[in-house]
């Protein structure tokens, strides 16, 4: 059996069981069965809200993202790469990715209301840290010998900073920025429901308030399927960025 | 005004074009100070190939990064062109031993020997050139889209050199450059580089633990010993330009300068 068909059929049994349980009369009745989430998916598709929701809930997790990324990826190769910045700021990073940013939305909806840029802030300040802790790991393990030929070479330091710290620290930090792209859906998916800021979210506690539980589950699946496929477009091109890495390392 | 610069000229062509004066190297501070080199004096000429030849340990390798720039003297200074240096220096380029770490495996071979004339300013198309003409220089031809992790630890190597020589710097200084590749290759290695110094005319200064490969490939050997290290003897092979792999092994000199820099490195 090919691992495609053994997949569906994975698929297949989470399902049936789904349906299972339902049958079973353990879930309160007002839980939608497989039939009627299908069905529900299947309006999803013809519905402009629906639409408008996910365009929303996008942007804001890929701009607030990118933001993370580009800020997560400068600061850590240049925090990482100079020793004293490094360990002047290892306690302000610790207690920075260990901070629980979701705690923080009260204040930032105070400072900036139920608002997209109050969204892609709080997403933003969530996806930062892990690329910024794997970038400050990247930079931090330079080899010695690269430096050393970079030196001879009277490198100058903005050509070392792009062509030799970045591409030397590239496997650490697409690490931060896969993790970190499951955060960024996750997070701004959280900060719709918590705050009622327009997204997918938002027609998530919507749903559940007019009781259309076929509803909730059709936009919890497309919330999954965006982050699923983000992984998988991610992982194609890391493969093609990072071959050498694989390679040289054999 | 050029009637005048004539007799300066002059005194700069019979000074040689590497010296180093009074070097003195050490790590640590007090009781705990290590002295690796001690009054050191050398002088390398213009176009001459020399090797430094000493046991493992004895402070080769200080001695190299000290004369690349990379680490700073205690005391002493290094001069090329009769110029003292503060760091790594436009008229110096290195090729390490530990090759496969040295390249870069993100860049392509070609991209690799041209990425130090990038630092250097050095136009795309033209470096691009630079780096080809290199290449094909050390037998390498048609090979530059190549990554150096698909290529062999003697190809890496050959392509560290025309890294080394593409930057053209007047002095190549090589640090155990065929340490880690096999005998055959070696020998292949030795035989490049004897032919492009020939060819090009660059200085070459070559650090190595093996004395028969230190004679093979200089004009004059440089023994290092004792600890903290000093230049203990200075031997001048006399071999010429033409090189053979067994001929000039069997020669009655290169047996005699063996015997002379073992018993050296023995005694002490």
């Amino acid at each position: 059996m090919g691992l495609t068909s053994q997949r569906l059929l994975a698929v297949a049994a989470l399902l049936a069981v789904w349906q299972l349980v339902i049958w079973s009369g353990s879930l309160p009745s007002m839980t939608p069965g497989v039939p009627a989430i299908v069905t529900a998916i299947a309006n999803a598709f013809t519905s402009a809200l629906f639409w408008t929701s996910l365009a929303q809930t996008m942007t804001a997790a890929v701009t607030g993202w990118v933001i993370a990324v580009t800020a997560g990826t400068v600061l850590g190769l240049v925090i990482g790469s100079v020793p004293m910045l490094d360990r002047s700021t290892s306690i302000l990073i610790d207690f920075g990715r260990s901070f629980p940013v979701l705690a923080l939305m009260p204040v930032v909806i105070m400072l900036l209301g139920a608002t997209a840029q109050m969204e892609i802030f709080v997403v933003s300040l969530s996806c930062l840290w892990p690329v910024l802790v794997q970038t400050i790991y990247g930079a931090r393990r330079m080899d010695a010998s690269v430096v050393d030929t970079a030196r001879t070479f009277q490198i100058p330091r903005l050509l070392w900073f792009r062509r030799i710290l970045l591409p030397s620290a590239t496997p650490f930090i697409s690490t931060g920025i896969r993790i970190s792209a499951s955060i960024a859906i996750l997070v701004s998916v959280g900060v719709e429901v918590l705050s009622q800021t327009p997204g997918i979210g938002r027609q998530i506690t919507l749903a559940q308030q007019a009781q259309r539980w076929d509803q909730a589950f059709a936009y919890l699946f497309f919330a999954g399927l965006v982050g699923w496929g983000i992984a998988g477009l991610l992982n194609l091109a890391e493969g093609k960025i990072l071959k050498w890495n694989r390679q040289a390392n054999d | 005004m050029a009637v005048q610069a004539a007799p300066e000229q002059e005194q700069v062509a019979t000074a040689p074009l590497l010296q180093v004066q009074g070097l003195t190297m050490s790590y640590g501070f007090g009781d705990a100070e290590n002295k690796i080199l001690n009054n050191l004096n050398l002088e390398v000429n213009d176009g001459e190939f020399v090797s430094i030849v000493g046991p493992s340990g004895v402070g080769k390798t200080t001695l190299l990064r000290v004369l690349s720039g990379l680490i700073r003297p205690k005391s002493g200074t290094v001069s090329v062109g009769g110029e003292a240096i503060s760091g790594p220096h436009r008229d110096l380029a290195v090729v390490f031993q530990d090759y496969s770490r040295s390249l870069m495996p993100w860049m392509t071979t070609l991209e690799n020997v041209a990425f130090p004339l990038q630092g250097r300013g050095v136009g795309k198309k033209e470096r691009n050139e630079a780096a080809a003409k290199n290449l094909a220089a050390v037998g390498l031809g048609g090979q530059g889209h190549k990554y150096p992790w698909e290529m062999s630890g003697g190809m890496q190597q050959r392509v560290a050199i025309a890294r080394a020589l593409a930057y053209n710097a007047k002095v190549l200084l090589m640090d155990e450059p065929f340490a880690s590749v096999d005998a055959q290759t070696r020998f292949d290695l030795e035989d490049l580089v004897i032919d492009l110094q020939s060819n090009l005319g660059v200085t070459i200064i070559l650090v190595t633990h093996d004395i028969d490969e230190a004679l093979y490939l200089a004009d004059k050997v440089i023994v290092l010993a004792e600890k903290p290290a000093t230049v203990v003897d200075v031997i001048e092979t006399g071999f010429g330009d033409h090189r053979d792999q067994v001929e000039t092994k069997a020669d009655p000199r290169f047996a005699e300068a063996r015997a002379r820099i073992l018993h050296r490195l023995r005694s002490h």
